[in-house]
């Protein structure tokens, strides 16, 4: 990968709009000085379908946009690559503002920078497997030879080499939507705009096709926005996560963030059914008031990154507290049995208490601190 | 409410249009005829079989097997009926119709598809379009476009626009959103989103569409007959005005095969296109394993298959000889190297005037070639314009049959030789028969028998209706169906045995030359005049080379000339015949310039001879008596006449429009008073030639008791309180409904139905088959009235008025353009008895031989041409 020259983000919203409906720049206005809100709004009829969305995607960034159907977010996507005019606001790509480029050369960034992928895969069904990977070469107008091996090459890289002469009504969902990524990545684009593009298929799918988006994007780097509903999805995909409501970004930050620390109610309510062991690591976990040079002792130890199962397992091994280390082998912090339980159960900074009528005279349980 | 004057506006718009938009009418015309008549000419060009055979291996290739020998079987089946011809015609109208519906569909369609503003604007437009009864615009049509090809095509094209537009839009607007933004998503332009992902997954539908414009310009073409169109439309139109059902229904039974093989092919052709299609039909066959019957050969063995036989159809055309040319005499080359193709019958006559001409022609400079051809693919030959004309055409009786096929392609450039006749004739060793009357009591002698030629024949037909009758032969003798070379071997085999024979003959014929014959005397003219021996042009050769017309024209040989001319021939051989024409000519030193003078091109006709005149004629008796007539006499007189069948309106909007020149049958002033006064500032009454007529209501003579109109009062439960009407809006149906039934006070009792003229005249004779009482709404004259016994009732009140008379009505600019026939026309009178023996002589002949009736009757009135035509 090409190392940026700029210092900004690859990808930047700022503060974008979208109203559909009647007098949208006037709605725009008043949502800005908040003298309207989104109900009133609609009343009018105009609909607010993004209100002041900001955001900076870094490169090789998996972007999750999280919320709810109607939240939003399918439209703030549209407006990252054109095919939707923002409101007001701005999208820069690459430091380029593309909300200022006309129709011919917005095509251009689209055919040759920033590719898409759709929730119901949108294959062409008057085309082979091929020319769909294709397509996007097609549109650049790539030479036939060229074109084919590159599409050969993505659809191989996507797990369906063999594949390339059937058509999208003969394979399954799972192999259609690889198909709709191969096509994306067979254009060489950089950013990848990828439009719940896992929602369509049944669990077991997702999962591999989640397993293969991490896989590929390791070797690959592509700069990803991710939209999806499903909060899980977001946690195992996205560097970051925002969370939209109702045309708002109400919290933009890492999946531990939003869990453990959501920026509100809604939020909260969100990542209830969260199931955070899968997501938890012992540098969300850890106790940081506990630091040394090193871990004192010669007990298993776990890093920042040791999901939440294997710091049980750790700590099941061990009678004191997990040691948490960096890189150089210093102690950072310590996770305590109790915290591990404590956040199963949302209990954050869990003390334990004495049993008020302990059933035997033992002497006191060891609670102290490490 | 107040009246609005919509009527009147649109009277005004299309008075407004007629006269500001004229150059834009006229550039559609031609555009439209322009296609037509290339399509046309591309359908009628090959054998009929071959084109069958053409359209079979497409069938074969698109469909199956099956559907190669079926759609083989049907066309062939279309020849078979003698339909052929009109059948391209409609082939073609429907084409070039449907052609121009969807250059204007297709792109109306997808602006509509892609602009929701565009689409609710277009929208109530097509409604309009599909639901406006045909007959509203087909006559305004007449109006822009004028009558025949063009104002069918225009109204094909109106009815069947519709669901081109319709479902193009619906085609492209039920692609799935996400693939077009799909592609907009990968960049692509919107003009490539089109044509790779939006048209490509509409085409199904977009030919769901074609078909549909396909099979409602048929429905449409066939409605479009009645504005002179022609093809099985006509043929349709034709049979209803004429309560011709069976001919009605080959027509229709064409035109359903048309229909079925456009439809299939249509439907074929969009699995084809479409590439979802192709892929779904593969699948099933692959299915389905193969299948003998729905085998179907690949593209190239079908393209090859369809090239061999349109090669082949194209071959056939150029087959025939061509001659070496010779330089032209100089101070003589009038021709400057023009082509002009000659096609002769290998009879005598016309090898010895062919290359006549041939050599003459060369002589003046032209590049002439002679084909020999049989008599019918000469005809056809001619007709399609391959030929430029013939010199051996024997009319009007002989080759009555082709010329009444291809009459209407052709140009009668008038007789040369006029000496022939038709006879019976016997070997002179029969003593004692010389005349036909001789041959009365004598069967025996001859076993009974008359050998004939070949049934076909105009002569065998004449012979058998006409001549034995005459003679009171007919129960004595058979007349044998047989062939020219069949007669001439029984001749040949019974006069080498001094048997007795009697053949039917005709001069000048070798045989007469062979043999010592008799030609049985007609005294009394049985036979009728000779035939003359004409020279046909293919239409327009006047206009192509007037000079070698004007000549033609004038042509004439004495039987001296062509005895000496034929022999001069037969002495040379075979392959040396421009030789012997040579030196026939150096014995005949002047008779070239005397066949083509250099510098005298007039002809003997008045000069506004030279634009054909079209004359449209309603399918009554009356009308196609007088106009047959009228081109019988004046086709004698060097006129060339279109004759196109048409109904009351639209003759009366063509000859507004100039479109038409006339019609004879004009009943004024009161039965078409409407139409005149529509229009009676466009036209020119030039005149009655028969009166009087009369309105009436008729009832069969069975229903006693009712001879006046005063007799039906009180008598409405015997008709079921029913008149039976003809077309609403005539003026015999506004009369009768405002003031013959107040008149007599039966408005109350009765109702008159409006129906039609067909209806009409079914329903009497439904009801006089079954001998029901019926009251009809009739006039004379009228054939009804001598195929059933009506009674005419009275009219002592005289609320039908004073009789119309019958007149002839012409465009404004006639008069001018042709004061010599003008002059003809207003001096024209014709007696009941001429016009009733006249019908009765069409009638007896039979639809198709109008013009054979006409001849024969002229016979028969030997100086009616003279007194329509005085020279």
């Amino acid at each position: 990968m090409e190392i940026e020259v700029h210092v900004s983000a690859r990808l930047q919203a700022e503060s974008l709009y979208k109203v559909f409906g009647r007098r949208p720049d006037q709605a725009v206005r008043r949502l800005r000085d908040g003298a309207a809100d989104r109900d009133e709004l609609r009343a009018e009829g105009a609909t607010a379908a993004v209100i002041d969305a900001s955001f900076t995607v870094e490169p090789g960034e998996i972007f999750v946009v999280m919320g709810l159907s109607g939240s939003g977010k399918s439209t703030l996507l549209r407006m990252l690559n054109g095919l939707l005019d923002p409101t007001a606001g701005h999208v820069r790509y690459d430091g380029q503002d593309l909300t200022t480029l006309g129709d011919r050369e917005l095509r251009e960034v689209r055919s040759r920078k920033i590719s898409m992928v759709f929730q119901h895969f949108a294959l062409f069904p008057h085309r082979s497997v091929r020319e769909n990977a294709a397509y996007g070469l097609e549109v650049q107008g790539v030479p036939r030879a060229e074109r084919v091996r590159r599409a050969d090459e993505a659809l191989a890289l996507c797990g369906l080499a063999g594949w390339e002469k059937s058509w999208p009504d003969e394979l399954s969902g799972g192999m259609q939507q690889r198909v709709g990524l191969a096509r994306a990545l067979a254009t060489d684009a950089d950013l990848l705009l990828m439009d719940e593009s896992f929602s369509a298929l049944d669990p077991l799918i997702r999962r591999d096709m989640q397993d293969q988006l991490l896989e590929l994007q390791q070797k690959l780097k592509k700069t990803i926005v991710f939209i999806t509903h499903d909060l899980n999805e977001a946690m195992r995909l996205g560097d970051r996560i925002a969370v939209m409501r109702d045309g708002r970004i109400v919290q933009n930050g890492t999946a531990q963030d939003i869990l453990l620390r959501p920026a509100n109610d809604y939020v909260a309510s969100f990542t209830q059914d969260v199931d955070r062991s899968r997501v938890l690591t012992a540098g969300e976990l850890m106790d940081t008031s506990v630091t040394a040079d090193d871990p004192g002792c010669h007990c298993v130890t776990a890093t920042t990154g040791t999901p939440f199962t294997e710091l049980c397992a750790i700590s099941a091994r061990l009678s004191h507290p997990v040691s948490v280390v960096d890189e150089d082998n210093k102690l950072i912090g310590v996770v305590p049995l109790q915290r591990l339980v404590g956040f199963l159960g949302d209990e954050r900074d869990a003390t334990p208490e004495p049993c008020d009528s302990p059933r035997d005279k033992g002497g006191e349980k060891v609670t102290a601190r490490a | 409410m107040p009246r609005i004057q919509l009527g009147t506006w649109v009277n005004d718009a299309v008075d407004w249009l007629t006269t500001h938009m004229g150059w834009l009418f006229d550039f559609c015309k031609t555009v439209f005829l322009g296609l037509y008549d290339g399509i046309n000419a591309v359908l009628q060009a090959p054998q009929p079989l071959l084109l069958a055979g053409i359209l079979a291996v497409i069938a074969f290739w698109l469909r199956g097997t099956l559907a190669g020998v079926l759609a083989f079987a049907g066309f062939a089946f279309i020849d078979s009926l003698d339909l052929w011809e009109n059948a391209m015609i409609t082939l073609a109208l429907v084409l070039v119709a449907t052609v121009i519906a969807l250059v204007i569909s297709i792109p109306v369609g997808i602006w509509a598809a892609r602009s929701d503003r565009v689409s609710g604007l277009v929208r109530p437009v097509l409604d309009f379009m599909q639901t406006l009864p045909a007959m509203v615009y087909l006559i305004p049509a007449i109006l822009f476009f004028g009558t025949g090809a063009s104002a069918g095509i225009v109204a094909t094209l109106i009815f069947a626009l519709a669901p081109g537009v319709r479902m193009t839009e619906l085609g492209i607007r039920q692609v799935d959103k996400d693939l077009v933004e799909a592609a907009d998503a990968f960049g692509t332009t919107p003009r490539n989103t089109l044509l790779r992902v939006q048209l490509p997954l509409a085409l199904p539908t977009v030919m769901a569409g074609v078909n549909q414009v396909i099979m409602l310009g048929l429905s449409m073409a066939a409605i479009a007959g009645m504005v002179g169109t022609g093809g099985l439309g006509g043929d349709v139109n034709q049979a209803i005005g004429q309560l011709n059902v069976g001919l009605g229904a080959e027509a229709g039974v064409g035109i359903v095969i048309l229909a079925i093989y456009l439809d299939r092919m249509t439907s074929a052709l969009g699995t084809q296109v479409s590439p979802l299609g192709r892929r779904t039909a593969a699948r099933l066959r692959a299915a389905q394993g193969l299948k003998i019957w729905s085998y179907r050969p690949r593209p190239a063995v079908a393209v090859i298959g369809v090239v061999v036989l349109a090669l082949t159809a194209g071959g056939m055309g150029v087959l025939g000889g061509g001659a070496g040319t010779e330089a032209a005499a100089n101070g003589k080359n009038v021709g400057q190297g023009k082509k002009i193709s000659i096609g002769y019958i290998p009879w005598d006559e016309g090898v010895a005037s062919t290359f006549l001409w041939k050599e003459v022609l060369e002589q003046r400079g032209y590049q002439v070639e002679a084909k020999q051809f049989d008599a019918g693919p000469l005809y056809t030959s001619l007709a399609q314009g391959d030929v430029d004309f013939q010199t051996d055409a024997w009319l009007p009786t002989t080759h009555a049959q082709y010329w009444k096929k291809y009459g209407k392609q052709l140009d009668d450039l008038g007789a040369w030789y006029d000496k022939t006749s038709l006879e019976l004739s016997v070997p002179s060793y029969m003593k004692g028969i010389d005349s036909l009357a001789d041959l009365k009591g004598k069967a025996s002698r001859f076993g009974g028998k008359i050998t004939g030629i070949e049934s076909s024949a105009g002569e065998m037909a004449l012979l058998k209706s006409k001549v034995l009758k005459g003679y009171g032969l007919d129960k004595e003798y058979e007349v044998v169906d047989s062939s020219t070379p069949a007669m001439l071997a029984e001749l040949k085999r019974a006069y080498a045995q001094k048997k007795p024979v009697v053949v039917t003959l005709w001069s000048p014929h070798w045989a007469y030359n062979d043999y010592d014959l008799k030609k049985l005397k007609d005294p009394k003219g049985a036979w009728g005049k000779g035939d003359g021996v004409h020279t046909l042009s293919r239409k327009g050769f006047a206009d192509d080379a007037p000079t070698v017309a004007g000549w033609l024209k004038k042509f004439r040989m004495s039987e001296k000339e062509l005895t000496g001319l034929e022999a001069e021939i037969n002495k040379a051989g075979k392959g040396n015949q421009q030789d012997a024409v040579r030196a026939w000519l150096k014995q005949n030193p002047g008779f070239a310039d005397k066949m083509a003078p250099v510098k005298d091109t007039g002809g003997s006709t008045p000069a506004e001879a030279k634009r054909p005149l079209d004359v449209a004629w309603f399918p009554w008796d009356e009308d196609i008596a007088v106009t047959y007539l009228w081109k019988n006499v004046l086709e004698r007189r060097g006129y060339q006449l279109n004759l196109k069948q048409m109904d009351v309106g639209p003759v009366y909007t063509g000859l507004a429009s100039g479109d038409l020149d006339l019609n004879f049958d004009a009943w004024l002033p009161y039965a078409q008073k409407n139409y005149w006064d529509k229009n009676k500032d466009r036209l020119k009454d030039l005149g009655t030639w028969y009166e009087p007529t009369s309105l009436e209501i008729a009832v069969p003579s069975y229903v006693k008791g009712v001879d006046s109109l005063e007799d039906l009062k009180g008598k409405a439960d015997t008709f079921d309180g029913k008149i039976i009407g003809i077309e609403p809006g005539t003026g015999e149906m506004d009369l009768a409904k405002n003031k013959v039934l107040p008149a007599y006070g039966l408005d109350k009792e009765y109702e008159v139905v409006d129906g039609s003229t067909p209806a009409m005249l079914a329903e009497l004779k439904r009801a006089y088959a079954k001998k029901e009482p019926i009251a009809v709404t009739l006039w004379s004259p009228h054939w009804a009235y001598s195929d059933y016994e009506l009674t005419k009732l009275k009219d002592p009140r005289k609320a039908f008025g004073e009789g119309n008379t019958i007149r002839t009505i012409s465009n404004e600019k006639f008069p001018a353009e042709y004061p010599q026939l003008t002059k003809w026309i207003k001096n024209f009178r014709m007696s009941e008895d001429e016009l009733g023996s006249l019908e009765s002589e069409i009638k007896n002949r039979g639809q198709g031989h109008e013009e054979e009736a006409v001849a024969e009757w002229l016979r028969q009135h030997p100086d009616m041409v003279r007194r329509m035509t005085p020279q």
